[in-house]
């Protein structure tokens, strides 16, 4: 039976005059140059979808020369099945605000934002008082506990576009401009928000920072295997009996694990037809491969990615169609326009898919979804574009027999 | 350390604009022009990048109802109908009496309690279409 950890997770945290910031007081007093090591350490990979180390971020970060750095928070959750950062920022918001101000000082940054998707209206309330009573308490502003660092950190509501969840678009769309990607190199970290060197990490991952600094590398690091160190926050929805946030250690359980004893499993008691491990833009797994280690490099093994946590279920009397229309939908929506692939791409998928509501597919059709998903990968610049099509893909794998004209191939 | 003020972000300036106006009129868009130094296009431009900015007048009541994969396995298309056919307006459509904005949105990050709608700021979870048709009679 798998059991839940509680490293991220915890009682409603909201009230400033309970918490007295023990991981800032200890990042104050390690220095940034100790700080960064020790979450360097603990080897934190970014929570966000990328998985990108954090301590080397900030380390980079560190090293630039810039008038003004910045320190952005991405608050931008709207990968669907996501909601962790939800539950962060609406149950421990104090660790939410400490990791930020442990990573600006880390990076001596001055100024931050955090950037919340606009629907995410009660967590911005609750963000807006936090940031209101944390100036009043000397924690943010200038020489933050006697320490001489001064941080001033904002609130953006973001108005509707998913896009501004990749660093680049979110930084324009801080500017003022529309939330489309920018081209990398120069990465954030280098030139970013107002061209200064910029650090933006995602909610889950500063939460991570905090409690690393609160509790020390070493019980982060005991937490995991060798390559997933910690624990993560996962977002069950779609066909189970019990669909919430639970925290998990990696590597501790298998995903079948996951949606058998914390989900309660497939409702209707069914196995299920797949599971979308990662969120949207990650690969389908089948009911046959559910049996990989929940970690980064287990779900990798099984052909998928972790991406940000959000496990969706599928049951077996699911219509694929249906299935694959709302996948197709969402990128159609969402894409931001500026790379042609992903904006024709998923217009035209999106299309043939409308087509087929009530028929199979031809060889050729699902060739065509094939070299789309290949252009688009390798011509997108952002994380949105260039995982777009992989949950349609792996359906059109993983299922010819439902999809394709005249059964099987391969 | 420099001071800076709320205002001097484009996001929030248009956020605040709209919660006076309901929508951003035209008026506001040229003196946002003229303030920060920027061509009207390009203010317009990046208005209508963002689906929560309005540049018409929308409804009193803005429903936003979920049909992302997660919810819509909750059935939120059974929802999305009867709201429909109940409002008699499609997607992005304002009734006439500009009661009522229907807008069918991408996930609300609500994926365990679909399916989900929103009124305006509120948000409403685990809905039936009978539960969503009482919340909708409240609102006048």
């Amino acid at each position: 039976m798998v059991k839940e950890v509680e490293f991220l997770k915890g009682p409603e945290l909201k009230n400033i005059e309970d918490y007295d910031f023990p991981g800032l007081h200890w990042a104050l007093s390690l220095g940034p140059d100790k700080l960064i090591k020790e979450i360097s350490e603990a080897r934190l990979l970014g929570r966000g979808g990328a998985g990108f180390p954090t301590g080397t971020k900030w380390d980079l970060a560190r090293q630039q020369k810039g008038d003004r750095k910045y320190f952005i928070c991405n608050a931008d959750e709207g990968e669907p099945g996501t909601y962790k950062d939800r539950y962060l920022m609406e149950q421990r918001p104090l660790k939410v605000l400490e990791g930020i101000i442990i990573g600006a000082y880390a990076v001596e940054a001055n100024h931050g934002f955090i950037y919340i998707r606009g629907e995410y209206s009660r967590p911005i309330k609750i963000m807006k008082n936090i940031i209101e009573e944390a100036r009043e308490a000397g924690v943010l502003g200038e020489n933050i506990f006697d320490s001489g660092f001064d941080f001033n950190l904002r609130l953006v509501r973001g108005a509707g576009a998913y896009v501004c969840g990749d660093e680049t678009a979110l930084i324009n769309s801080i500017e003022g401009k529309r939330g489309i990607s920018r081209i990398k190199p120069p990465y954030p970290i280098q030139k970013g928000l107002f061209d200064q060197p910029t650090v933006v990490n995602n909610v889950e991952s500063l939460a991570c920072a905090a409690e690393i600094l609160n509790k020390g590398a070493g019980e982060f690091a005991s937490y995991g295997t060798e390559n997933s160190r910690g624990t993560k926050l996962i977002s069950l929805s779609g066909d189970v009996n019990y669909a919430d946030i639970f925290e998990v250690e990696f590597g501790s359980c298998t995903l079948r694990e996951i949606i058998e004893d914390l989900a309660g499993g497939v409702k209707g008691g069914r196995e299920p037809k797949f599971v979308v491990p990662g969120g949207l833009s990650t690969a389908a797994l089948t009911a046959e491969e559910l049996d990989c280690k929940y970690s980064y490099e287990g779900i990798e093994e099984a052909g998928s990615s972790l991406g940000s946590g959000a496990i969706i279920v599928c049951r077996e009397s699911r219509d694929l169609v249906d299935i694959l229309l709302k996948v197709s939908r969402f990128y159609m929506d969402e894409t931001c326009g500026t790379c042609f692939p992903c904006r024709e791409g998923n217009r035209q998928i999106n299309h043939m898919l409308t087509q087929h509501r009530n028929r199979t597919f031809s060889r050729e059709e699902v060739e065509l979804v094939e070299d789309i998903g290949e252009a688009i990968a390798s011509a997108a610049r952002c994380g949105l574009g260039q995982t777009s099509l992989s949950l349609i893909s792996s359906i059109f794998d993983k299922f010819p027999h439902e999809l394709i004209e005249e059964g099987v191939r391969t | 350390m420099e001071k800076q003020t709320e205002g001097d972000i484009f996001l929030e300036l248009l956020h605040n604009i709209q919660m006076t106006y309901g929508y951003i009129p035209e008026g506001e868009i040229n003196r946002l022009a003229e303030k920060l130094d920027r061509p009207r296009a390009e203010i317009y431009g990046a208005i209508k990048f963002y689906s929560m900015f309005y540049t018409e007048p929308t409804g009193k009541y803005i429903i936003r109802v979920c049909d992302s994969l997660s919810c819509h396995l909750q059935d939120s298309h059974e929802l999305l109908e009867s709201l429909k056919s109940y409002l008699k307006l499609d997607d992005g459509e304002t009734s006439p009496d500009q009661l009522f904005t229907l807008e069918v949105v991408e996930c609300l990050g609500h994926c365990g309690e679909g399916p989900v709608m929103m009124v305006n700021d509120r948000m409403y979870t685990e809905l039936t279409p009978g539960k969503a048709l009482e919340i909708l009679k409240e609102c006048k």
